[in-house]
């Protein structure tokens, strides 16, 4: 349990690296093939639409701090909940802080790899 | 007891359908049958519903004392995604039920639940976690 734990620790920082370093294969890498992900509230994407949307949104150069809250493990699946925020611009090039509590599932691959299933940024409140 | 839902105690299977897993969730909960609520969870399953992480006998053991008073649970689902053989729901509930002292007591918040496919294609609980707007359950 503890080497999973820290696995899903590492996670979160190798996700925030490859965010930060607007490398959108390498943060593609970090979804499952049937990935849902939510970052407009009730506009769930995923597939092609996800990545496109995501590719779109690393073009701005967004900067990402995330501090994991809880985490619950049970075998090969995972409840993360993680505070974020997002320093980005918004359509007109002005600044914009994004912030929320992520409530995200993750799959842990035979690769010993988490990915998320489900990536739900305002996932709380 | 009486389900109005499509349901086998002996093999219970929430399955993919959202509104579903909802009904059968709410009508196994207010049986007040606590072994039969804990089957719809894996053994290893994490329930947070006590305020802490609980597996196995422990969980079992939670859910038979919370229910033998036969609280009564509403919950409305407010978000669902499935991705593959996951899925991860949000309800808002309420439950009335009987303080330590007495007296009534009225728990509410919002709910996030995971859900897994099991290899024979049932769905069940793999993990629960409510946040307590009001009442016993808390971050």
């Amino acid at each position: 349990m503890s080497q999973l734990t820290d696995n899903l620790e590492k996670h979160t920082s190798l996700y925030v690296d490859a965010f930060n370093a607007g490398d959108f294969d390498t943060l593609d890498r970090f979804y499952t093939e049937e990935a849902v992900a939510v970052w407009e509230p009730g506009k769930p994407l995923t597939g092609q639409a996800r990545r496109e949307y995501q590719r779109e949104f690393l073009a701005r150069g967004p900067r990402m701090t995330a501090v994991p809250r809880q985490s619950f493990v049970t075998g090969d699946t995972a409840l993360l909940i993680v505070d974020w925020v997002i320093e980005t611009i918004d359509d007109a090039g002005a600044p914009e802080r994004l912030e929320g509590v992520g409530v995200d599932v993750l799959r842990l691959g035979e690769d010993a790899v988490w990915r998320y299933a489900v990536d739900d940024p305002y996932g709380q409140g | 007891m009486a389900f109005t839902v499509d349901f086998d105690p002996e093999n219970p299977d929430l399955t993919n359908d959202t509104d579903t897993q909802n009904e059968i969730f709410i009508q196994v909960f207010n049986s007040g049958d606590g072994e039969l609520f804990n089957r719809l969870y894996l053994e290893d399953s994490i329930s947070n519903f006590s305020g802490e992480p609980l597996t196995g006998a422990d969980r079992l053991a939670f859910f038979k004392e919370f229910l033998a008073s036969k609280p009564s649970l509403k919950a409305a689902v407010t978000h669902a995604y499935v991705a593959g053989d996951v899925a991860l729901i949000g309800v808002d509930y309420s439950i009335e039920t009987t303080g330590p002292d007495g007296e009534p007591l009225l728990l509410e918040g919002n709910c996030t639940d995971v859900l897994r496919r099991l290899d024979d294609g049932r769905w069940l609980m793999a993990i629960d976690r409510p946040v307590a707007a009001t009442g016993l359950v808390a971050e």
